[in-house]
């Protein structure tokens, strides 16, 4: 009873988990940095939810769309503006993690000075339904609905990735930039791109998180980042798409600790990552190899 | 080669050694040039008055503690600004009104950071008086410090454990706005005894602030016969409790105590809300200090008939012995800081100042010895806003006890009111047990 | 001008063993470093005498020793640990349990403290197969990790738990300011040895081409190894005097991810792979950064955020190559 619903629960809030992270691990696949900003990112959407709903009275989950064309202007503002140098530079991919580092601090700091540090939290009533029942058993109205989105967001990214000329040429430059340069990409077209659909994914998914984290405040950034990052080390870094799997796996496990040992739970996303990062650094549904 | 590296390692080692030998000597000097500094203030009473009092103190303005710092130290700026409008704190030593002159910084929630602030505060700015920013985390710095520099620390809201123990010998502490957090259970205890409760299941954050009142429950329960059949600590990361919601479910226990910051309170009632799950009794930390965003967060039916300690603005006490009743202060504050609703940290800040002004207007000198004698000469003697103030000999809070209080739906069901329900003589309403 | 100088070092190692200590001391750069090393130790020792801000010394001393510990891992083997604050904490704990738990000298405790980050080193070094930013993250998640088993309840009975440490029974402020000016004064020596060691070359070596270090008969385990344990050493014996100092606080002051944070950039800042560097890189910037706390309290976080993006852009290769290329330009 207890097993299934963790395991149910886990599959529901996993689905959530792999849409939070999938913006970062499109960023790394093709930019083959890690966006440190990223959680600061979905906290700014938890806030533009909070408002929509709250001062505009809107539907909360439009924050979701509306976010879109800030989060590409943005991409485009922050890649042309930074990657150049970064490029120059010794070691661009270390020297990235400090500069978005920096970035998100920079994003914390602006969030606090227009919304203030209050704690945002909308009610669940918000979202009309409080509770579903599946086999008999009463599951979070926003668990369901942050896995009802993942799935068409996921299909979304899997048709741009598969399906569109700019997901071709997005996976040719994940794959290599240099033969996408060399067959005719305009790889910094394409990064700029990705950054921003990678923003907007982080931004949207931070109207969902609003509710499945029980609310948001501007210092909860870097922890929602480490999170991310735990899901997309198991999925596979460079592999959107697995990313739900990683999700999938964290969900379970976080859950299955939560209902045997809660006082341990908190161990287990970064206890999983070095596991994973040891015993198979590709992620469990990765297929390039990162050779150490 | 290797035997030369060695050398040069020895050299510069003893280099290091000599220097910190002067080093050493140079610190006694020091040591001395501050207390002779100390005595100078100490004797300073037969002097000329100071211009004014410097009340030094931190606050985050970014990271996580600035939710509950900030308001806590608009209430220390409303303490400083009424008392300068009267034309300053009554201080004993010089037999006259003293303006006080607030210096702050911004410690933005790291402990390492608000060390060196505080270090400022003494060594640069020279205050008076010392108060500590928001809570046990960003107050534990301030307890070394203050000890080293011999400047006592008012200690507004940090109630952590490991402070007050006899063990430690510190005359340099004095906690003013909260009790220590290990004993608010107690009255919450005996109000679950008098329902008749005997199955309870209690989860805490595991910090200093819950996990004390998590023991204090324990202990209390066990001695009254109660059965805790589930004890189990979270991180306090925690945002996700619907699982755990379901285990202690299956269990059936009359209470369910969740004992959290404000962020865990209000994931796990809005969570405990969603899964559809009833207990006759529920008990969060938060909702009575901080009513209105707690509310706004979880909604009215979330929160319906659940408990949690009655703090002010719940708790009225609007005939104090020293400073503004509760409802002056309300109107005083909300137009100062342009503010629709006060929290209990507001308050906590407020009355921090005001057992502050008790330490000026008691103590023979503006020496920190006195100025701690000056607050313990007037333990049990007086009231705040908040309630009695009483005080042990290591500096802990023991008065302002926080009753149960139960949020009773308000007859729209949009919204509910903090109601206290226990102890009986200070009851606002009578609780609803089992809850509906 | 430090570039030119590590080139001339890079000659030594074929020269035999009495050569190699005649020509270290004509070496312009090792008396260079040997003096920074000199003067840092005799200006913190002095330090109380012009400032009252005794906490502001350890504080920077504290971050220098970091910085120096980031200079070592990444400076000298290419590896970022962004998890570097665990090692800290490890230290922290190791000096606290030590003390009030098993009621060692505070002596002994400083040992412990650097004992318990050196066990902790040696078992996440398995995260050195991984490179680049897996290894920074990895190491970030080992340090959370740690914080949650030290604050576990059932971890009580050792660390305190949740409730932290108070370090009253060997509270000594004079004891504790000397101790941290010799801790940071034999980091500072280290770094001297490393630079100028054939081990510090062999590490070098590795950083800049792995297989072709293997291949000349280094052995790139053993070494990358040891160097990743003098470096949580430093950050440990660091973590040891800081609970010294402050002597109360709770696990997650020890652990926050801020003071990994501050010392990467100090370092990169200053410029990494040099003795110099770390050094003025933690007096500018910690500077800086008390100063802004000081006078613009509301923008704090946001001037500093800017800080270290601008830092990123414009001073990659910190201000000692900024100084190199000053110095090369003028001397042409």
């Amino acid at each position: 009873m207890l097993l299934e619903f963790a395991l149910i629960g886990g599959v529901l809030t996993g689905m959530y988990y792999g849409f939070l992270a999938v913006g970062l691990n499109l960023v790394f696949g093709v930019l083959r940095f890690v966006n440190l900003a990223h959680g600061s990112v979905v906290v700014l959407g938890s806030y533009l939810t909070w408002e929509l709903s709250n001062t505009w009275h809107l539907n909360p989950l439009l924050a979701g769309l509306i976010a879109f064309p800030p989060s590409l202007v943005l991409g485009a503002v922050i890649f042309y503006a930074v990657t150049p140098r970064l490029s120059r530079s010794a070691d661009p991919e270390m020297l990235s993690l400090i500069l978005f580092f920096g970035i998100a601090q920079a994003i914390e700091a602006i969030t606090t000075i227009v919304f203030t540090s209050n704690r945002r939290a909308l009610p669940g009533s918000t979202l009309g339904a409080s509770s579903v029942s599946i086999l008999g058993q009463r599951y979070p109205f926003y668990w369901v609905l942050g896995a009802a989105i993942a799935v068409p967001v996921f299909g979304a990214i899997y048709i741009y990735l598969y399906r569109t000329r700019l997901g071709l040429a997005t996976r040719a430059v994940m794959s290599s930039p240099d033969d996408a340069a060399s067959v005719g990409i305009d790889v910094k077209r394409v990064s700029a791109i990705c950054l921003g659909v990678g923003l907007f994914l982080a931004a949207s998914a931070g109207s969902l998180s609003i509710f499945i984290r029980g609310g948001t405040d501007p210092a909860q950034g870097i922890a929602v980042t480490t999170f991310a990052f735990t899901v997309i080390v198991i999925g596979g870094l460079g592999n959107p798409i697995s990313s739900i799997a990683g999700g999938v796996v964290l969900g379970c496990a976080y859950n299955l600790a939560q209902a045997y040992a809660p006082s341990w739970s908190g161990v287990i996303p970064y206890g999983l990552l070095l596991a994973v990062m040891l015993i198979r650094p590709s992620g469990l549904f990765g297929s390039q190899v990162r050779v150490a | 080669m290797k035997i030369k590296t060695k050398l040069h390692v020895t050299l510069v080692t003893g280099a290091v050694l000599a220097a910190a030998c002067g080093s050493s000597s140079k610190t006694t000097t020091a040591t001395t040039v501050a207390s002779s500094a100390t005595s100078a203030a100490a004797g300073a009473a037969a002097g000329p008055a100071p211009a004014a009092i410097t009340v030094g103190t931190l606050y985050a303005g970014t990271g996580s503690f600035a939710v509950s710092s900030l308001p806590e130290y608009e209430g220390i700026k409303f303490w400083v600004h009424e008392v300068d409008a009267s034309g300053g704190a009554y201080v004993k030593a010089y037999n006259k009104k003293i303006p006080i002159k607030l210096v702050s910084y911004n410690d933005q929630s790291s402990t390492s950071t608000a060390g060196t602030l505080y270090t400022q505060l003494i060594t640069q700015n020279h205050v008076n008086i010392l108060m500590s920013d928001f809570g046990s985390v960003l107050t534990a710095p301030a307890v070394t410090i203050a000890k080293e520099n011999k400047q006592l620390l008012f200690d507004v809201s940090g109630t952590g454990t490991t402070f007050f123990q006899a063990s430690n010998n510190d005359p340099y502490i004095v906690l003013t706005s909260l009790p220590v957090s290990s004993i608010w259970p107690q009255p919450a205890v005996a109000f679950m005894k008098s329902v008749g409760i005997k199955n309870v299941a209690i989860i805490y954050g595991a910090n200093d602030f819950d996990q004390a009142q998590a023991n204090t429950y324990k202990q209390g329960l066990a001695a009254e016969g109660i059965n805790v059949s589930f004890f189990q600590s979270v991180p306090t990361a925690t945002t996700s409790y619907t699982t755990l919601i379901q285990e202690v479910a299956a269990k059936k226990p009359d209470a369910f105590l969740e004992l959290g910051y404000e962020a865990n309170d209000i994931a796990f009632l809005k969570q405990l809300h969603s899964s559809g799950t009833k207990f006759p009794y529920v008990f969060t930390v938060f909702p009575g200090q901080n009513h209105s965003q707690v509310e706004a967060a979880v909604g009215a039916s979330g929160l319906a008939y659940t408990y949690t300690y009655g703090a002010p603005p719940a708790l009225v006490h609007n005939s104090p012995s020293v400073g503004l009743g509760l409802s002056s202060f309300t109107t005083a504050f909300e137009s100062y800081a342009s503010k629709t609703h006060i929290n209990f940290e507001d308050i906590a800040g407020y009355n921090a100042g005001l057992v502050v002004q008790q330490a000026l207007a008691n103590a023979a000198s503006l020496s920190q010895t006195d100025l701690r004698a000056g607050v313990l000469s007037q333990s049990g003697k007086f009231s705040t806003l908040i309630g009695p103030f009483s005080m042990n000999a290591q500096g802990a809070q023991t008065g302002f006890p926080l009753p149960v209080a139960q949020l009773l739906p308000a007859s729209s069901g949009s919204a509910t009111k903090v109601t206290i329900v226990w102890p009986k003589s200070k009851a606002t309403g009578t609780a609803v047990y089992p809850a509906p | 001008m430090l570039r030119d100088d590590e080139t001339l070092v890079g000659e030594i190692p074929g020269t035999a063993s009495k050569d190699r200590v005649t020509q270290l001391f004509r070496n312009r750069s090792f008396v260079g470093d040997a003096a920074v090393a000199l003067v840092l130790i005799g200006v913190f020792a002095f330090g109380r005498s012009f400032e009252a801000n005794t906490l502001l010394l350890v504080n920077l001393m504290v971050y220098m020793i970091l910085a120096q510990g980031i200079n070592v891992s990444y400076g000298f083997t290419g590896y970022l640990p962004f998890g570097f604050v665990g090692f800290f904490g490890a230290g922290a704990y190791g000096m606290a349990v030590s003390t009030s738990k098993f009621h060692v000298g505070a002596y002994p405790g400083l040992v412990a403290g650097v004992v318990v980050s050196v066990v902790v080193a040696l078992i996440l070094s398995p995260l050195l197969r991984l490179r680049g930013s897996y290894f920074a993250i990895a190491s970030l998640a080992a340090a959370e990790a740690l914080v949650l088993l030290v604050s576990n309840p059932s971890a009580q009975g050792i660390t305190n738990g949740a409730y932290g440490a108070n370090l009253s029974s060997v509270f000594n402020p004079g004891a504790s300011y000397v101790s941290t000016v010799v801790a940071l004064g034999l980091v500072t020596a280290a770094v001297v040895w490393l630079k100028h060691s054939p081990f510090g070359l062999a590490l070098r070596a590795i950083k800049a081409d792995r297989s072709s270090a293997a291949m000349s008969g280094i052995n790139v385990v053993r070494v990358r190894t040891f160097a990743w344990v003098i470096s949580a050493a430093m950050a440990g014996l660091g973590g040891a005097c800081y609970a010294w100092v402050i002597s109360v606080f709770y696990p997650g002051d020890v652990f926050s991810l801020t003071t990994s944070v501050f010392a990467i950039i100090f370092a990169l800042f200053g410029g990494i792979g040099t003795v110099v560097g770390p050094i003025v890189g933690t007096v500018v910037l910690y500077g800086i950064y008390n100063a802004i706390g000081i006078t613009v309290p509301q923008y704090f976080q946001l001037i500093y955020g800017l800080l270290i993006v601008v830092i990123v852009l414009f001073v990659p290769r910190g201000l000692a190559s900024l100084g190199a290329s000053v110095f090369g330009r003028m001397s042409r």
